[in-house]
């Protein structure tokens, strides 16, 4: 077959395009802590985290809920979290009626409470329904946080985003398994903070 | 990105004192995670090299058999469990929804809620898979299961029934392998040699995406008519 001599630095160069990104995650390491330190505190507070994407986004936000919801560790609690995505009668449904764009946001509007965290997924940060389901969750006084690649499009440039966390591709396989990485530190630091956190024994938080 | 530049004394811990007070030093605990961060990163870069490395030869091997079922009209079906169902989702809509390239049939066999119950609750958990393809699936199909233990049983049973009707089954798992490892009847399993579920889940991500990437490079190779679609 004529491929066969063009497919191994096929192999090689796809392999190496993964390397910058991958090792580029750690200058995020900061931002990362810092979003996981306030997503402890609302845990606490008894909030839910709510996730949602699109397409491959969509599968992301469902493996995010299962994370928090079912941990793979044995031993760490679980945490609540749904993905707004994995509801297709409801996505459909808000999408034909009322256009795509409105599908999350109209979820958040009538699921979210206040201690509540809404995490957007968008491989270019151009997700119109992504944007309107955040912004929609900041009118509401959630928590905001976006998981983007590229040059971060519209998102990255919200106020309506508390944090922003960019993985370092344009290419949205690429940025995928990036955040899959960034998301398996969100759940393990949000429990390495949990575990910190807390009111002290007699004491009634205020 | 308003709260990122603040200090960490004016952050979480100002706003919910009560939450942090008398605890321990909150500034050593974000410079532990930082460090935890940096070495996870650098963790799943080396386990990507040596799957490149080791499982780089079989990846495109296993791209061009994938590329001969396609023109010749095979369907992809994908399957696992939790985290690894939604990685078959990724995979299916990967293939029949690519960001460039050409669509091909795929579907996860994880996303019909009402059959995987149906299956579950009538029959058993660890049919709901393997029952799934013996109703759609036709030799010279694709079966693509996902397991980061190796040992679940739907999967395995699944696989079982692919190779039983001539599919060609490919399997990703990881650590040892599990049970996958010890079945004789697959044609393709890549096995990331991780403890870390975490891990092992990441680089299972890049070895479908390049998979992917390879099928479509070796379709584009192959001189043979396209439109055998039977999507």
């Amino acid at each position: 077959m004529s491929a066969i001599s063009t497919m191994k630095p096929a192999v090689s160069e796809a392999f190496a395009r993964r390397d910058r990104a991958g090792r580029a995650l750690a200058d995020d390491a900061e931002r990362i802590a810092r979003a996981c330190q306030e997503m402890a505190v609302l845990f606490r507070l008894g909030g839910k985290l709510i996730v949602f994407g699109n397409g491959g986004g969509g599968t992301d936000a469902a493996h995010i809920a299962v994370e928090f919801m079912h941990p793979v560790i044995v031993g760490k609690r679980a945490l609540p979290a749904v993905a707004l995505s994995n509801d297709a009668a409801t996505v459909s449904g808000v999408g034909n009626d009322e256009g795509l764009a409105e599908v999350f946001a109209h979820q958040v509007r009538h699921w979210a409470d206040t201690s509540d965290m809404a995490l957007g997924i968008s491989r270019d940060g151009r997700c119109a329904n992504v944007l309107r389901g955040l912004e929609t969750a900041k009118d509401q006084g959630l928590f905001t946080l976006a998981l983007i690649g590229g040059d971060g499009g519209a998102l990255a440039r919200s106020p309506a985003v508390d944090h922003v966390l960019v993985a370092g591709s344009d290419d949205p396989a690429v940025v995928k398994e990036i955040h899959v990485t960034i998301y398996h530190l969100l759940w393990e630091l949000v429990h390495v903070f949990f575990d910190q956190t807390g009111p002290l024994s007699g004491e009634t938080p205020g | 990105m308003s709260v990122l530049e603040e200090s960490p004394s004016d952050g979480i811990g100002g706003l919910y004192p009560f939450l942090y007070a008398g605890r321990a030093d909150m500034d050593s605990a974000l410079a532990e995670a930082n460090r935890s961060t940096a070495e996870k990163a650098a963790e799943i870069v080396r386990l990507r090299r040596r799957m490149a490395e080791e499982s780089g030869a079989e990846l495109a091997e296993c791209a061009e058999e994938m590329a001969l079922r396609f023109t010749s009209g095979g369907r992809l079906f994908t399957f696992g469990n939790g985290g690894s169902s939604t990685d078959a989702q990724e995979v299916a809509t990967t293939f029949l929804h690519p960001s460039h390239g050409r669509p091909l049939p795929a579907l996860s066999l994880t996303s019909d809620v009402a059959v995987v119950t149906a299956l579950s609750n009538d029959v058993g958990f660890e049919v709901v898979f393997a029952r799934q393809l013996a109703a759609l699936a036709r030799p010279g199909d694709i079966a693509f299961g996902l397991s980061t233990s190796g040992g679940s049983c739907n999967v395995v049973q699944a696989f079982e029934e692919a190779a039983h009707r001539g599919m060609l089954t490919v399997g990703l798992a990881g650590d040892q392998g599990g049970r996958l490892a010890e079945l004789d009847l697959l044609d393709y399993l890549f096995i990331v040699p991780s403890s870390s579920v975490h891990r092992i889940q990441e680089a299972q991500t890049t070895v479908y995406h390049v998979l992917w990437e390879l099928t479509q490079h070796a379709l584009d190779s192959i001189s043979v008519p396209r439109g055998h679609r039977s999507g």
